[in-house]
Parts: structure tokens; sequence; C-alpha cells
């Protein structure tokens, strides 16, 4: 669905692992992912607390690094690359939207959002006009000046989305973005991440809401550090069932399917990922 | 690799900003070291420029010549044992000047001879003062300003003196004093002349004219078993041009009747001020080592606000990184915090010392202090050393951090 070689996906990842701790304390939080993800996805990531979502959108973003296996992103192997040809890649490529907002205190909401144009170099006034024209498609503003803390928990979500988004990312990696939300306002940044999905970038999202996997183009379901469903290729899930393992899946399944019935059905370009 | 210099400025300016008490209390510390050594540099350098500048304005044709080997001594060994400097029977002879009035292209040679003792007049306590014995020919070197009578000559009565327009109103309450006697170790002098107030206390010939009787050189040496003491000869060439030739002659001449032994030195030019001020100079060294002192403490004092600083905004530089800074911009950016600081520190220093400067200057002493480009230079880059060298490690160690670790931090 872009100009961009579709033979190389955007993100593949092969067993890849990653441990917390050491001794009897280690702790394995990915064992063995195996995804392949194309240009111009839209992934839904659910799975229970601790399954390691978080985790692995943290080393999708260049942020974490994981203890074994391969992630190439464009074909290449982030391993090999430097330190700050990493930075690079999450000024350019990569748009966070944090379970936590992350804002930064010190600044207002203008500056905040302006942050990441900082990185790539680009001149003051035109990094606040940019700002200024992405709070506006969150309807926020006139809270511009505004500090962190003088913003409702919805409204900083939304700076918090405005921000990962003004750099115009080829890939956005939201963890929860619409956890405080209401379905309203959720609506609303949904449909600003189908948007930029529309335009041809790759999301990626975390939720713990299976309604918003209605706009996804594709749902995975992870459980212990692995991956237990993929809409894409469906598998037979190779462990035993818990019944809230065997609950979560079918909510997931359910939720793929619906943007094919009704809310996604007069937009093709979905049908054509697949 | 984007530089982004000027937008860490800013954010180093408004986090400064928003951390105002401990950043100005910082900023103190370096502003006390760069004021002391703005104030040291601009005094001494000061009190250098006094000399060099009346040597310019008598045409710069003038050379001194001093007892003892002034280039083999550290300006410490002058301050441990100033016996050897000034209470040393003086290396040069009478047979010297002599001698050098015989050089081609000389036009004066004046031999001072510092006696010590009181000056009395009939009525009054005795005053101490300086008494210089010398020759004619010092007038026609220091070119003093006459403001009534004449100076010594070779032709009238040996038992004349030329006076200070100080020492005159001490002694006789009139700066009108021609005729009248004063005596030296009890043998009367009479005023045949009197100077205008010259008010350079500092200058090359260590003497303060104001204050000082001058009598002829015989004179001197009757108070002295009839035997001539220097404590330097001045001497005058015809043109600023001969100056070198007239030097190498005096050097030869003067190797020759001192058998080879340099136990003279010859100075001219901007080296007169040298040996003049070498109290001075060690003092000005010791003070210097006391606002290096101060400078590191200052230092320290920004490493450990910016420490401080790192760990406050531990999230806000995972929250950078993981917006796309580098570990480069991390480190620019809160190293440049810490020049803003010191250069910040650096320009009050710089401001203040010159005010202190010309306070202590106007209010006790005769010149003013210098001001020129290198004491700028200097003390911009002392503050742009401490800025650097204490700012770095705390800079980065905030690069340091690993993302996700600093977004952890406090949830």
């Amino acid at each position: 669905m872009t100009q961009s070689n579709t033979n190389t996906p955007v993100i593949s990842l092969r067993d890849l692992k990653k441990h917390y701790g050491i001794g009897d304390a280690e702790h394995t939080v990915l064992d063995g992912i195996n995804l392949t993800i194309e240009k111009g996805e839209f992934i839904a990531i659910m799975g229970p607390s601790g399954c390691g979502k978080t985790t692995l959108l943290n080393i999708l973003g260049l942020l974490d690094r994981a203890d074994g296996g391969d992630y190439l992103l464009d074909g290449t192997s982030v391993e090999s690359l430097s330190a700050a040809r990493h930075a690079r890649i999450r000024s350019d490529q990569v748009g966070f939207v944090f379970q936590n907002f992350n804002l930064v205190p010190r600044l207002n909401v203008i500056e905040n959002v302006a942050l990441p144009l900082t990185y790539k170099g680009i001149h003051k006034t035109k990094r606040l006009q940019m700002a200024s024209k992405m709070l506006g498609n969150f309807h926020l503003s006139e809270r511009e000046y505004y500090k962190p803390w003088q913003l409702s928990g919805g409204q900083t979500q939304r700076v918090a989305i405005a921000r990962a988004l003004v750099n115009d990312p080829s890939i956005v990696l939201a963890d929860e973005p619409t956890g405080n939300l209401d379905s309203k306002a959720s609506h609303v940044i949904m449909e600003e991440l189908s948007d930029i999905h529309k335009r041809g970038n790759t999301i990626i999202m975390v939720t713990h809401n299976p309604a918003l996997t209605t706009y996804a183009s594709r749902v995975i379901t992870m459980l212990d550090g692995q991956i237990e469903t993929d809409t894409k290729t469906p598998r037979k899930p190779t462990n035993k069932l818990s019944t809230s393992k065997r609950r979560l899946d079918s909510n997931a399944k359910k939720a793929a399917e619906k943007p094919k019935r009704k809310t996604r059905a007069k937009k093709p370009t979905k049908k054509d990922e697949k | 690799m984007r530089l982004l210099i000027l937008n860490h400025i800013e954010n180093a300016i408004e986090a400064l900003r928003s951390t105002r008490t401990r950043t100005s209390l910082t900023v103190l510390g370096v502003t006390i070291g760069i004021a002391s050594i703005t104030l040291i540099l601009s005094l001494s350098g000061g009190a250098t420029k006094v000399i060099t500048d009346q040597v310019e304005e008598l045409g710069g044709n003038i050379a001194v010549i001093r007892p003892g080997n002034h280039q083999s001594q550290s300006q410490l060994d002058s301050l441990t044992s100033p016996v050897t400097t000034t209470f040393a029977t003086s290396t040069l002879t009478s047979n010297d000047i002599t001698r050098l009035q015989a050089i081609p292209n000389i036009q004066a040679v004046a031999p001072l001879m510092v006696i010590s003792g009181g000056v009395r007049s009939d009525s009054n306590q005795p005053k101490v003062s300086s008494i210089v014995a010398t020759t004619p020919d010092l007038l026609t070197i220091a070119n003093f300003p006459i403001s009534d009578g004449q100076f010594i000559d070779d032709i009238t009565n040996q038992d004349t003196a030329v006076i200070g327009s100080q020492l005159s109103i001490d002694l006789f309450g009139t700066d009108r004093s021609i005729g009248k006697t004063f005596k030296i170790k009890g043998k009367a002098f009479t005023v045949i002349g009197i100077l205008k107030p010259i008010n350079r206390p500092i200058n090359y010939n260590n003497v303060d004219f104001d204050h000082t009787a001058i009598i002829n050189l015989e004179s001197g040496k009757a108070f002295n078993q009839n035997t001539v003491q220097l404590q330097q000869i001045n001497i005058k060439a015809s043109t600023k041009e001969t100056l070198p030739a007239v030097l190498e002659a005096a050097n030869r001449s003067l190797a020759e009747s001192h058998h080879g032994d340099t136990d003279y030195t010859i100075l001219s030019g901007g080296d007169l001020s040298q040996p003049t001020s070498q109290l001075f100079y060690a003092v000005a060294t010791t003070m210097t080592a006391v606002a290096a002192i101060s400078l590191v403490v200052g230092g320290i004092g920004i490493m450990n606000i910016m420490l401080v600083s790192v760990v406050e905004r531990t999230r806000e530089i995972g929250i950078r990184k993981a917006l796309g800074a580098s570990n480069a911009h991390i480190t620019m950016q809160f190293l440049i915090e810490s020049l803003a600081m010191s250069l910040c520190g650096g320009i009050a220093g710089y401001t203040i010392g010159y005010v202190l400067a010309f306070a202590i200057s106007r209010s006790f002493l005769t010149f003013d202090p210098l001001f020129n480009w290198q004491i700028a230079a200097i003390t911009f880059g002392i503050s742009l050393f401490v800025g650097t060298a204490f700012g770095l490690y705390p800079a980065l160690r905030a690069a340091k951090k690993d993302p996700i670790e600093a977004l952890r931090q406090y949830h």
C-alpha cells in the first residue's frame, strides 16, 4: 500500500528473548517472539498484564535491547547499529505514546509536542507551528500554553499522542493510547491513528480494550512472553490453555473480525493489506 | 549529527531560570574566583603599565643599570631574601659612571644613591623621607617639572638640595621654601629648587620624588665614608634608535671593568618595571593561587548542582532519549547548562573585578587598573575551562542513563 519496497518487512523478529534479573530472580519476559510486520499494518497487541507487551514495544522502539534473537528493522539488524544511529531512528521513524504520558513537566504543552522535532533539527518557529497544528487536530489549541499538570487526564493523554505523531513517524508505537479516555475521546484518538495509518504508516498498539481492535488490521495476543494468537497467521495454541486465555483469545478473534463486518467495511484498504 | 546549540542554550536558560536561587548561588562561587583574578591582573598590569608608560613618555631611550643579577634571581628568592638586593653593598662603582659617560651616543648618565635617614627643619620633628644623591644629569633623564628655583648643578654650592613639593609642605608648611635650610644627619642644606607635584610613587627609579630630597652625589658620598653606594644608574641614549647600540657598548664596558662578572643588570623597555614591582608580583602570585582555589571550589559547586540536576531530571532524560535525542545531544544539553553557569559567573566576576579594581585604585593607589583584551580573554578562558571541566562528568553521566531505567524512575 505504500510506495517503498514491499518485499522487505518493516519489522522482523526472530526468536526474540528478554530476561530480567539474575540467578533465582531471573524472569523471562519475552520467550522467543517470532513476528513479521509489513509496512502499513495496524497491529493491536493484547494480553494480560506482565505478558511482555510493553517490553516488546520498548524493544521495537529501540529503547531496550533484546538478550537473544534477531530484530531486523527495514532489513537491517539493529544489533549492528550504533547508539547514535538508534537515536536517529527514534527521531526520524518512531513515534512513542507512553502508558504514563511521560510529558516533561518543565515544558508547556506546545513545547512538549514540539520536542521530537527539536532532535530532527527543525527551526523553532516551524517546530511550534507544526506542534500547534497537531494540537489543533486533537482539539487542544486553547491549551497550548498550559503546563502538563494543569491538564486533565484525557487532555494529557491527547498531548502525549500529539507528540508521538508530530514528527510524522513511519512506525507509531502506542502503549494504551486510550487508557484514560472515555469512548468519545478514544474515538478521536483512534480516528487520528487510523488517519496516520491510512497515510501508509505502521502502527503497533498495545491495548486492553477489545473494542479498539476494530480499528486494527491485525490482532496479536500475547501470553507469558510468547505470541498466543495472531489473526494474520491463525494457528492452534501450542501451550495448554487456561480459561482466561481462552476468553482473551476469543475476544481478540471477535474483535479482529469486527472491522470487516461493520466499522471498517467502507474502507477497502484494510482488506488490501491482508 | 545535528548540533542544536541554539536549542541547548535556550533550554539551559529555561532550566536555570526555573531553579533561580540555587543557580545564582552556584554562579556566585565562580564569580568570586573570576573577580579576584580580574582584580589581580588589572592592578598588577596597571602597576607595570605605569612604569612602561613613563619610559615611553620620556622618549623610550632610557635604560637602567642595577647592581646584582636580576635575571638569575627568581621572584621568590627576592621575596625570601631581601638582604641581597636592599642592604648589600652595591656592585656599581663611581668608575662605572665614568666609563658609561665615555660611551658615544649617551646623552646623560645619572647615578642614584639612596641614603637612608631623616630630614629635619629647625622647627619640626625629623621627617622620614628618602634622600637621593645624584648628578645634574637626572633632570635630563627624568625631565622633572620644577615649580620654583633650579635643579642641582655642578656650579652652585654643594650643600644645596632640590626637594619634592610634598616634602616641602611637610618640612616648612609651604611649597615655597626656596632659601630655607634643613638638616640631613646634622648637615645643613639649602633649598634651591622645588619640584612640581608628580604623584607617581611607582616609577622606574623606585623613589617617590614628591617626598624626596635630591642632593649632589658628592654630598651623598660624604655621608658614606666618601664612597658611592649606587642603587641604580640611569642612562639616556641620544635617540630611541641608538639605545640598543648604547646598551651593547655599556654592557661591554661594564663587563670589562667588572672583570667579566655580570653582577649588574641592564634593563630597558618593559623590563624596567619588572624588579620594581617584584614584591607586588609575589603578592599577586599568592593571590592568584588563592583565587585559583576559589575557582576550583566554584567549579565543584557547579559539578554538585549539575549532578543533582541530572538526578532530578532522570525522567526528562529518558523521555528525550525516547523522542530521538542521542547521547551526544544529552551530553551537550547538560554541558551547555554548566557552561552557561560558569560563563555567567565569568561575566559577573569580570565586571565586579573591575568595579573593585577601580574602587581600590581610586581610594588607595595612584594608578588606574589595566584594561585590555588579554585580561578579558584570560577570564573568559578560565570560565570556559571551569564550566567544561566540572560540567563534563555530570553531562556524561546524564547521557549514559538507560532510557528504560530513566523512564521507570518515580512511577
